[in-house]
This record gives C-alpha cells, sequence and structure tokens, in this order.
C-alpha cells in the first residue's frame, strides 16, 4: 500500500470527542488527531515546533491545542497564537505546526499526506461506530484475513455468505445479508496496523444490541488474526515432521 | 490528628489510588511520608511490624492498620461513605466491583512492575514488561467499549466505585512504562469522566491540565 494521493483513516469519529486528542502514526510517521470544542477535527504533525513535544499529550481549549510542555497555543490553521511566557508577543508566522487535509466520512477521520489528494469516495450512508483494532502485523496480512469469521446477520435468521468488498485501496466492507461493515485500513508502519470498523445502517437500528452484537465478531477477527488458525498449526506441523 | 493516617509515598502508584479514594470520598486524613526511594524506609522493622510484605500503601484507622491497596479501598468506601455507592452493598454491583478489584490486584501488577522498572531501574525484561501490560490495558478497554455500547460509563455501576479508582492509575500512568493512550479511545472516554469527578487528583505523572 503506498503512501501516496490515498486517503487514509485514522482513527473511528467516535473516539475523538469534542476538546480532546489522541496521538497515532501513518507510515510511521506521528500523527495528532484532535477535535475543537465546535467539533472540526483536526489532523497534524504530532510535533511542537518549540522543542519536539508531542501535541497529543497537549489539550485542546475552544479552536486551539496547547502544547502540555510550555503551553504554547496554535489555532486551527497550525499557527501559534499565544505563548504564555510571553503573553504581550505578537507570535511569528512562521511558528507554525504543519497541518494535513482532513475529513469524516463512514464514521472515520481521514487524512491524506499528500496535498492534492482525488475526492475521498462519497459515501452518504448513516453509519454506527464499532471499534478500532489495533494489529501486530502489516495491513496487506490483516485485510487477507477479513473473511476468516463468519459474520451473522443481526435480525434476519436467513444465514448468507459472509462477502469482502474492496471499494478503495483503504477501505473495505464485509456484508452478510442486509447487514453490511467497513473497514479502514490504516498503515501504522510495516508491522503494525489498524482497522477501523463501523456499522451500515441507522442508529436507531444498530445502537445498543447490534453494536454488542458486531462487537464479538470485531474481537474473533482479532484473534484469528493473532493467532494462527489450527490449520495453519497443523500444515507447519507436517512440514516439521518433513523436514 | 485526624482519624485516618496514610503511609504514603508520593510516587507509589498503589499509595495515590488510596489518595484518590480518601480525596473523592471527602475524608479528612494525615500523611505519613515514607522514603521509599531511596532510602528503602517501608523495608525497616517497624514498616515490615505493620505489613510483612514490605509494601505500602499502608492505612491507620483508630486501632485498626490494614495494608493491601484493595483492602483499603473496601475499607474506606464501607466505613466511611454513607452513600454506599463507591462499593455497593450488595448483588451484582458488589461482585463486578470485586471481580475488577481483583483483576486490578492481580493482573494489573505487572504494570506496577512495568513502571518500576522504567523509574527506578528494577530487574526485568522491558519488552515483556510492556507486552503483558498492553495486553492487561486492552482488557479494560474492551470491556469499557462494550459497557459504552450498553450506555454505561464506569467499569462495574451506573456511577463510579472503588474498581475504577483502582483502575485508573494503571492506564493514567502507562506513559512512565512506554505505552501510549493512542490505541485505548474507551479508556481515554472513561479518563476524562475520572478526571471530571469531584474531588479528583492528579500524582507526578498525570498532567494537571491547566
Amino acid at each position: 500500500m503506498s503512501t501516496g494521493d490515498s486517503w487514509h483513516p485514522v482513527g473511528l469519529s467516535h473516539s475523538i470527542e469534542a476538546g480532546s486528542s489522541a496521538g497515532t502514526r501513518l507510515f510511521g510517521q506521528e500523527l495528532v488527531v484532535w477535535r475543537d470544542t465546535s467539533g472540526i477535527a483536526h489532523v497534524w504533525e504530532d510535533r511542537c515546533p518549540h522543542r519536539g513535544m508531542k501535541l497529543s499529550f497537549g489539550f485542546v481549549r475552544g479552536d486551539h491545542i496547547a502544547c502540555l510542555y510550555h503551553g504554547w497555543q496554535y489555532d486551527r490553521g497550525g499557527y501559534c497564537q499565544y505563548i504564555p511566557a510571553h503573553p504581550d508577543l505578537e507570535v511569528p508566522k512562521t511558528f507554525k505546526v504543519p497541518v494535513y487535509l482532513t475529513q469524516e466520512q463512514g464514521g472515520m477521520i481521514w487524512t491524506t499526506l499528500s496535498g492534492n489528494p482525488p475526492p475521498l469516495p462519497i459515501d452518504r450512508d448513516q453509519t454506527v461506530p464499532l471499534r478500532s483494532l489495533y494489529l501486530d502485523c502489516s495491513a496487506e496480512a490483516a485485510i487477507a484475513e477479513l473473511g476468516a469469521v463468519r459474520l451473522m446477520p443481526l435480525a434476519s435468521r436467513v444465514l448468507a455468505d459472509t462477502v469482502v468488498h474492496r471499494l478503495t485501496e483503504t477501505l473495505y466492507a464485509v456484508s452478510t445479508g442486509d447487514d453490511r461493515l467497513l473497514i479502514g485500513i490504516q498503515v501504522i508502519s510495516e508491522t503494525r496496523s489498524a482497522l477501523h470498523l463501523t456499522i451500515c445502517g441507522w442508529p436507531k437500528l444498530y445502537e445498543g444490541a447490534g453494536q454488542s452484537h458486531f462487537l464479538d465478531w470485531a474481537l474473533q477477527l482479532r484473534r484469528a488474526i493473532e493467532q494462527p488458525r489450527p490449520r495453519a498449526l497443523a500444515a507447519r506441523g507436517a512440514t516439521a515432521e518433513n523436514s | 490528628m485526624p482519624a485516618l493516617v496514610l503511609y504514603n509515598y508520593e510516587l507509589d502508584e498503589s499509595c495515590y489510588k488510596v489518595r484518590l479514594a480518601l480525596s473523592l470520598l471527602g475524608l479528612d486524613w494525615q500523611p505519613v511520608a515514607v522514603d521509599v526511594f531511596p532510602g528503602k524506609e517501608h523495608l525497616t522493622p517497624p514498616f515490615l511490624a505493620m505489613n510483612p510484605a514490605g509494601r505500602l500503601p499502608i492505612l491507620r484507622d483508630g486501632d485498626l492498620v490494614l495494608h493491601g491497596t484493595e483492602a483499603i479501598l473496601a475499607h474506606l468506601a464501607r466505613a466511611h461513605d454513607p452513600s454506599g455507592k463507591w462499593l455497593p452493598p450488595d448483588g451484582a454491583g458488589f461482585a463486578v466491583v470485586m471481580q475488577w478489584l481483583n483483576f486490578s490486584a492481580r493482573d494489573l501488577g505487572i504494570t506496577i512492575a512495568a513502571r518500576q522498572h522504567s523509574l527506578f531501574d528494577t530487574p526485568g525484561d522491558e519488552a515483556a514488561l510492556r507486552a503483558a501490560s498492553a495486553q492487561a490495558i486492552r482488557i479494560m478497554d474492551d470491556h469499557m467499549t462494550a459497557r459504552g455500547f450498553a450506555r454505561a460509563e464506569w467499569f462495574a455501576a451506573e456511577h463510579a466505585t472503588i474498581a475504577d479508582i483502582a483502575l485508573f492509575p494503571a492506564f493514567a500512568l502507562s506513559r512512565d512504562f512506554g505505552i501510549d493512550h493512542d490505541e485505548y479511545p474507551a479508556l481515554r472516554r472513561w479518563a476524562r469522566r475520572f478526571r471530571a469527578l469531584p474531588g479528583f487528583k492528579t500524582m507526578p505523572g498525570i498532567p494537571d491540565y491547566h
């Protein structure tokens, strides 16, 4: 998967409350994801230009994020607006944090490291948040397992096949019958990845019992990815006997 | 002198759990500072007489001298919380609080070992301690994710209990032993609620936002 001009999910929208921040990585690059108190999400380089402290350790006040180290405050554009040790200083425009394009879609926060990305595929579907799974494997290895656990429909008693669809390089869907989960693929590094899961559909249909139902599937999927399947173990055993 | 005396070391997360409980319950208490590092005062005869296991915290409540963090939390809640909320008296509320106190005493012990290794250079395999600690913290995040789907904000009841007090420091201090909060969204949400409780106090390693 290329860093290129794609959009990449960096978390569920639900996971970043208004007035809060969290760190993450994309292709090894440290990012801070934060939401101002008006509800707008931002993705920036996770580094205060002053002394290199992670901004994700800091705190959000209104439409500013402040560094925990010396309290330097940055506005939505990434420009430093206030330095507590020099309250009367008009801060030079050069004190700026690199900011990345940020959008929310499918219940996820998306960013791109490119300045000129293609449009994010339009998806007007309502979604309900499920879970982010953080995994000690490559994104490719995680994608290969998406069909490993049968997805049970929430309401329908008719068993349908579990189908994995590739929507874009970084967005998959797993569906069964009328139920459909969106899975955003985040490359944290070559050996670590995240799957961001949401349920397509109306909140009144899926909130509560529906979330619990599909959380079980998500945790089974995580186990399937983390623990070698019996089939794989058997194959390995056979190889050992032959050698 | 108040009836409640805590033999306390500021940097000890188990002492912090008791300080949190005393503060959240709004109790009048007196600390006695113990020189744990580098003095090892908690291993001297007067302290071993109070807790032969050689660990803090130790609480004195009148004639009662009590050690064991979770026991102290349970005692404070039962004896000094007229509302009965911090330790529900019976039923599933009581049972689930006990389950998480047990998790705190047993499974989160690894996070204490990881932090002591990081801060005080106690023996241990850093990578193994960190991996096992991350596993324990993830169990908490999975639980709070499921609780969120049931519209519940706390570990064991509809309100904060001593289970939340016992579990908070391992997460809040995890950066001390190299585990960031990035991958635990349900615990971030819970910790924000916890920090807003009346009487909440920080300790070194837990930022006091200003």
